[in-house]
């Protein structure tokens, strides 16, 4: 069986989470050579991956099976990665994480050619899967596991559909002498569905195209015409309805921590953090993060002592002890950061809030504090930082806020979250701030100057110099000492980097290897700071900067009113501003299109498209120039009207038709599908392509 | 070794700490094992959820992986710590301790702080007694004599930080003493 449903519907003929695990153990265990290299895990780049590797780490690592981590950027670099794992002997298991679903795995582009023994777990919430690597059967499919969350069981139909492609390509046509034209047609359909797939992507890469395995079945099963034509229909819906997102990587290896009843508050709490990171970047409904959460907070009341009465009243959590690292359920305000930074600024920089009273003018800006007077907060009171405010008016806060707030529209303004203690080494710090740490790390902790605020310094405070360069210490730091010992003979510190660097992509210049390892860098001091709160409470100043920078950006595009509207899509094309170097990150730059979604929300009708059909989404294209590389990078949205919602994402298909139709360089660096790089010259093409054929 | 020269002259916390988890401590364990042979002895079998004795460093081996919890030994609770403090400021004599307290406490709260009642008022009352010990070590010291030194109850760690100066003093003193005797010999 190729996919692994949840236990829920294990059975004993149906294996499931622990059993897939137990067969990683026992192949660690009697192979040979058991080395670091058996056990092979491949992480994406996001907080839900990072999460899930965590907690997996933590589960190898009690049953002392020797594992390395491995983090790939995109779909470029896994393939990279591909072809040097395959030199590795004695690689038997690998685990990829929110990666790879879409791929058509047991094909021989991907893991078709590897030797027998290996399998490959793929454990990704991006949707939807590819149907040769879930249904695939046969020795070369029995190697791809797929840990679903169920939705695999409502799929009979695209499984049929799919089973029927594959293994019975002739058409009914009559004549056996035609072969011919039977070879091309089923080739042409079977294009149609592979178009969504990996097949073109990798065209979109510049590979050829591979040909679909075929086999030639006995002829007296021909299936009609209709009915192909209705299976590959079936297919092309599942696979052209756009991406969304299942249950977080993390998610799912809670489960099987769950199923192996090696639960601890550890991973509760890296759970918490991946479905947290989910809902935060608007990748799954309010009420599916409802149903997570309801499941988490049940785990939360059994692994932790219960909330001492008087906290539960004003939402102030101490610790209770030293070592105490309990995790509590907690509503939490949509306020961004507001814990950590003063109340005027944290309702300023949420987007839900932003949206609402329109921050970016003056006029939003007089009603926000007006909101606030309201509230009985002077304006001196809202500039205190957080922890210095009046105990009282914390108190109130939560209080003040659900009777005021609705007349100014601000009707959603908390969700149920989580907290934990740590102990008396920092504060409390909430799910979502968590979140926001590691993300900021993992987008800027390195390879871009980033200015963060010093406590103190607003408003004429004690240090002069309102903020410092954020480095990371510790590595970081160690850079900055290769660059000190340049011997005179003027040799390039990026130069002596670039010699070191893995051969990038089709660059392949100093600065693409020197690219390469910041990110790297990047991912490792966000892990470390999954589990070290010293770490990750450092890193809430540097998500702080990088919210104000998005927040500067966007408020200035709505002011200069730069976003055009070319048949029903936004698009926004950055060339020029103060952070520019910053928005070339394909992370930020999907921060800054999710926050101008929220605050355009409002004030967009639904557009109307040419056939009458009401759209109920909005999309949204951001593009931002990267002077260096001479290209840009555009990161498509398509959000929902109603706030809590979620759409399939459209825009990675949408922009592999409109790549095709005008012929522009693109590249995809990231595995997000709706992020693209495309060259400078055939930007302005590509979005007119887009849009005219975007829609649907 | 690898020390600076400051610290060659005796052991070092770290490898007491070391020589200390060759003692044995009870857990409960939650994975079942047989017996094993291990280079030290054999120990096990396992069988949760019934005790078994094994040395400190597989305790620590199986807590750090969650397989096991550990039970305080009974003298690692506060109402005996307690008790011994206050002997300790009440009487000029060392109270006694198990040998190797400090080490075997130090690494049982840092990795199974959970397994214990009150592990932070343990950690002061620790301290408060190291200090008070140390206060005494170092009148004894001043009242040091060339032909014999008894303190009695004295425990791993505090021997070894006085066993340097300890050791050169009474060398000195030694000198000293024979000294003045061999000039009274040779008359």
């Amino acid at each position: 069986m190729v996919y692994l449903p949840p236990p829920q519907f294990a059975s004993a003929s149906r294996p499931s989470y622990a059993e897939a695990y137990a067969r990683i153990l026992a192949a660690h265990r009697r192979s040979p050579l058991t080395s670091a290299a058996s056990v092979i895990l491949l992480v994406a780049p996001d907080v839900d991956s990072l999460c899930a590797a965590s907690m997996l780490a933590d589960l190898l690592k009690g049953d002392d099976v020797m594992h390395r981590i491995i983090p790939v950027s995109g779909h470029a670099d896994l393939e990279q990665k591909r072809d040097e794992l395959a030199t590795y002997n004695d690689l038997h298991t690998l685990i990829l994480l929110n990666m790879g679903a879409i791929l058509d795995l047991p094909s021989e582009e991907w893991f078709g050619n590897f030797s027998p023994q290996l399998t490959v777990h793929v454990i990704d919430s991006s949707r939807p899967q590819n149907l040769s690597s879930l249904f695939g059967a046969g020795e070369n499919g029995e190697r791809i596991v797929i840990w679903d969350d169920g939705g695999a069981e409502g799929m009979q139909e695209d499984k049929k559909a799919w089973e029927v492609l594959t293994y019975e390509p002739e058409p009914d046509s009559d004549e056996d002498s035609d072969l011919d034209d039977e070879d091309e047609e089923p080739e042409e359909e079977e294009d149609e569905y592979e178009e969504g797939t990996s097949s073109g992507k990798r065209r979109s890469l510049g590979e050829g195209r591979a040909s679909p395995k075929r086999r030639k079945v006995d002829r007296s099963n021909r299936i009609s015409r209709d009915d192909r034509a209705r299976y590959a229909a079936r297919l092309e819906k599942h696979y052209m309805s756009g991406t969304w997102h299942g249950q977080s990587a993390s998610g799912t290896i809670y489960i099987l921590a769950t199923v192996l009843e090696r639960v601890d508050n550890d991973l509760l709490w890296l759970a918490i953090l991946g479905l947290t990171y989910q809902y935060n970047t608007s990748r799954i409904s309010r009420e599916e993060y409802e149903k997570y959460q309801s499941i988490y907070h049940d785990e939360v009341a059994r692994l932790n002592p219960p909330l001492p009465a008087s906290a539960a009243n004003d939402y102030d959590f101490r610790s209770q002890n030293p070592d105490d690292r309990s995790v509590y359920a907690a509503d939490e305000l949509r306020f961004m950061m507001f814990r950590h930074w003063n109340l005027y600024d944290a309702m300023y920089h949420s987007s839900y809030v932003a949206a609402k009273l329109g921050i970016w003018k003056e006029k939003g800006r007089k009603r926000l504090t007006g909101l606030l007077a309201k509230m009985g907060f002077s304006v001196i009171e809202t500039q205190q930082p957080y922890p210095h405010m009046a105990k009282d008016l914390k108190q109130n806060l939560r209080h003040k806020l659900d009777q005021i707030a609705p007349e100014y529209g601000l009707v959603e303004l908390s969700y149920p979250s989580f907290t934990r203690c740590y102990g008396w080494l920092s504060q409390p710090i909430s799910a979502c701030d968590a979140v926001e740490a590691i993300a900021a790390l993992l987008d800027v902790a390195g390879g871009v100057r980033m200015e963060v605020e010093v406590e103190g310094a607003r408003n004429g405070g004690e240090w002069f110099g309102g903020g410092k360069v954020w480095d990371a210490g510790g590595r970081e730091g160690r850079r900055d000492d290769e660059r000190e010992n340049i011997p005179p003979g003027g040799e390039d510190a990026s130069g002596a980097r670039g010699k070191n660097g893995v051969d990038g992509g089709e660059d392949g210049e100093n600065e693409e290897s020197g690219e390469l390892q910041w990110w790297v860098k990047n991912f490792w001091t966000a892990f470390d700071a999954l589990n070290n709160v010293a770490q990750m409470r450092e890193a809430l100043p540097l998500s702080m900067s990088l919210h104000r920078a998005i927040i500067r950006q966007g408020s200035s595009i709505i002011d200069k009113h730069d976003i055009k509207t070319l048949r029903g899509h936004r698009v926004v094309v950055l060339t020029q501003g103060p952070d520019l170097d910053l928005f070339v990150h394909p992370g930020v730059l999907s921060r800054l299109a999710l926050w101008l979604v929220e605050a355009m929300r409002d004030r967009v009708q639904a557009g109307v498209l040419p056939n009458g059909r009401k759209r109920k989404s909005l999309p949204f294209v951001v593009a931002c120039l990267n002077e260096k590389a001479g290209t840009y990078i555009v990161v498509g949205v398509t959000a929902a009207l109603d706030f809590g919602e979620v759409r399939k994402n459209e825009f990675g298909l949408a922009f592999l038709d409109a790549k095709e139709r005008c012929n522009a360089r693109t590249r995809h660096g990231t595995f997000d599908t709706s992020v693209i790089e495309i060259n400078k010259d055939d930007l302005k093409v590509f979005l007119e392509t887009l849009c005219e054929g975007g829609d649907r | 070794m690898a020390l600076p020269i400051a610290l060659r002259t005796s052991v070092i916390p770290q490898e007491l700490e070391l020589v200390a988890c060759e003692q044995l401590v009870d857990i409960i364990p939650l994975v079942a094992m047989e017996r094993t042979a291990f280079i030290s002895g054999a120990y096990g079998p396992l069988r949760p959820p019934a005790k078994c004795k094994v040395p400190i460093w597989m305790a620590v081996n199986l807590k750090m992986k969650k397989k096991c919890h550990v039970v305080p030994p009974d003298w690692l609770n506060v109402e005996f710590l307690q008790d011994r403090l206050t002997r300790e400021t009440s009487e000029p004599q060392f109270s006694e301790l198990p040998f190797r307290f400090a080490e075997v406490a130090k690494v049982l709260l840092d990795v199974a702080s959970d397994d214990f009642q009150n592990p932070d008022k343990l950690r002061s009352l620790l301290k408060d007694i190291r200090e008070a010990r140390q206060a005494k070590s170092r009148e004894g010291l001043a009242k040091l004599d060339h032909s014999e030194l008894s303190l009695p109850n004295l425990c791993a760690l505090e021997i070894n930080e006085i066993r340097p100066f300890f050791i050169r003093a009474m060398g000195v003193l030694t000198k000293l003493t024979k000294d003045p005797e061999g000039q009274q010999m040779a008359y």
